[in-house]
């Protein structure tokens, strides 16, 4: 790289493309800015290094699952006839460990910011341009991820006190969240690579006792949160805004008949299926067509996850008899008045899977209304908002 | 070649936070960037500038022994963490099947079934360097 020789006096080697700024006059320097303002000897590079490698994979896991359930939820036209429909339990795993890790990050995030804060005080407060933009970096870095983290963990709750839309800002933070971690890591490099290994940095008992207590923070944290997706740690799901078993027919439900103002289904409703050969059901003569069970699960965005066994038409034999050919993709649309997933795309993957129903019943029982009465879908490794809810009309669009 | 792979790592950083940037900007959900802006600030405020200085001011004057801070840790993190539930305990939108639990009961039964793994660390502590017997021990360099 273009640099001058390491001057021993300066912390940094100079540039010729960064331009010097020059410091604050020396009175200046009060409070948090004295040198030794900060007592604990924490805060050094390997406590740092530390925290900041579980909590740079905590945020990775985030974006990475996070990109699986946007793409899952809204592909793009050239991905959605390429989406897989299994693994069965895929979006189970990868949307509970979206939640687990990003609520994993955010003690995570607190012991790591803590740790750091003394160089928010660092003087003079840039030393050059470079500096300067690294430090907004910085700045932009620490309040996407706090956002990100304040929104993710709030919307679980369908808790929405902001004024922009949720799914949108949450996406695009975590895209400027992610490549302020990666500018991060590339400017620290040397830093991180310094004390990487334990050898690197003498042993101190307080960071030993401090790295102790950030594990058993997020520890606990995950503990009394995970059981609202992992079933054996259910006994211990104390504050998580679900219980997989809590709610009608022992399944927990995001939108309810109420909202969707479905709690009564017309009674002349038909199942109206289009295709090259166009046909209508009754509730009655669906139930006579063949029936199949399959134990999916309803996998929801907010994290939750629960287990059900579903019973009701195949998808597939549904659209065979509308005389469409395996490797259609079909649009399904609900009884609801509105709300943005009343009509939901199912590309042909999920269609053509054996075990992609329209369930008219669970577990045994004839759907409840907040279930989806009287049919609706559920296929493998699909967000739970697409599993539509009170179907009305099933359309083969390609 | 680290260079190189620096070099990478930092072009890369700067393309997806460009794209984040763009997409957040073009959204057409989003019809007023700026809330974001005013949120994330507020939010870096509040944490640098409120939060994070209370930590620091209990740290140094009034918290002594790696056990008391280490469970202040853990409730720290299980209160950020629960005491949203806490608060919206009563406001499911007519759906009992959001925040179902007692969230009051909950969070305050977490606290104490830590601070009672607290306590039987320190005991656990203070036992074995009761049985070691060199010297009065100093509580900041204490490992337990």
């Amino acid at each position: 790289m273009d640099t001058e020789p390491a001057d021993s006096g300066t912390p940094a080697p100079r540039r010729r493309y960064d331009p010097p700024l020059p410091a604050p006059p020396a009175f200046l320097r009060r409070g948090p800015f004295r040198d030794g303002a900060f007592s604990s000897p924490l805060h050094e590079p390997r406590t740092v290094v530390v925290v900041g490698r579980w909590l740079g994979a905590a945020l990775l896991v985030c974006f990475l699952t996070g990109l699986t359930s946007h793409l899952l939820q809204d592909p793009p036209g050239w991905l959605a006839p390429h989406l897989p429909a299994r693994p069965v339990n895929g979006y189970r795993v990868t949307q509970g460990l979206h939640v687990i890790s990003g609520l994993a990050a955010i003690p995570l995030v607190g012991a790591k910011l803590w740790a750091v804060y003394p160089r928010l005080f660092e003087w003079p407060p840039a030393r050059s341009v470079l500096h300067a933009l690294e430090r907004l970096g910085i700045a932009v870095l620490v309040a996407a991820v706090l956002l990100e983290l304040f929104t993710g963990l709030l919307n679980t709750l369908q808790w929405y006190p902001w004024p922009f839309p949720f799914r949108q800002t949450h996406f695009w933070l975590g895209w400027l969240a992610t490549g302020g971690l990666l500018v991060h890591l590339a400017v620290k490099a040397p830093l991180i690579a310094a004390v990487w290994w334990r050898r690197a940095a003498p042993a101190l008992a307080q960071r030993r006792a401090f790295l102790a207590a950030t594990t058993a923070a997020a520890g606990v944290v995950t503990l009394v949160t995970a059981g609202q997706s992992v079933p054996w740690l259910r006994s211990l799901d104390l504050l998580a805004p679900r219980r997989p078993d809590i709610g009608p027919q022992g399944l927990p439900v995001n939108r309810t008949a109420a909202h969707a103002g479905t709690v009564t289904v017309p009674a002349d409703w038909r199942l109206r299926v289009d295709g090259p050969q166009p046909f209508e059901l009754t509730l009655a003569e669906l139930g006579e067509l063949p029936q199949h069970s399959a134990e999916l699960p309803i996998s929801c965005v907010e994290g939750w996850s629960a287990a059900a066994r579903w019973t009701g038409v195949r998808m597939a034999d549904l659209v065979r008899r509308a005389g469409a050919p395996p490797g259609s993709a079909v649009r399904v649309t609900s009884l609801e008045a509105d709300g943005p997933y009343r009509v939901m795309e199912m590309p042909a993957p999920y269609v053509d899977d054996p075990l992609s129903l329209l369930a008219l019943r669970v577990d045994g029982e004839v759907l409840a209304a907040d279930h989806g009465f009287p049919a609706r879908v559920i296929a493998p490794n699909r967000p739970g908002v697409l599993q539509t809810k009170w179907v009305t009309r099933i359309e083969v669009i390609a | 070649m680290t260079a190189a792979l620096r070099a990478l790592l930092l072009a890369a950083g700067l393309a997806v936070i460009g794209y984040g940037l763009s997409g957040l900007l073009a959204d057409p959900y989003i019809t007023d960037p700026l809330d974001v802006a005013v949120w994330g600030i507020g939010g870096l405020v509040l944490h640098d500038g409120l939060w994070v200085p209370l930590v620091c001011l209990l740290g140094a004057f009034a918290v002594r022994g790696p056990v008391l801070r280490g469970w202040l840790v853990v409730a720290a993190a299980v209160t950020a963490v629960g005491l949203p539930a806490v608060l919206r305990a009563d406001d499911d939108h007519g759906n009992p099947s959001v925040l179902p639990l007692p969230y009051l009961r909950n969070w305050l039964l977490v606290l104490a079934a830590t601070a009672g793994v607290a306590l039987l660390v320190a005991l656990v502590g203070r036992w074995r360097r009761r049985g070691r017997a060199v010297r009065r021990p100093a509580p900041r360099a204490d490992r337990s």
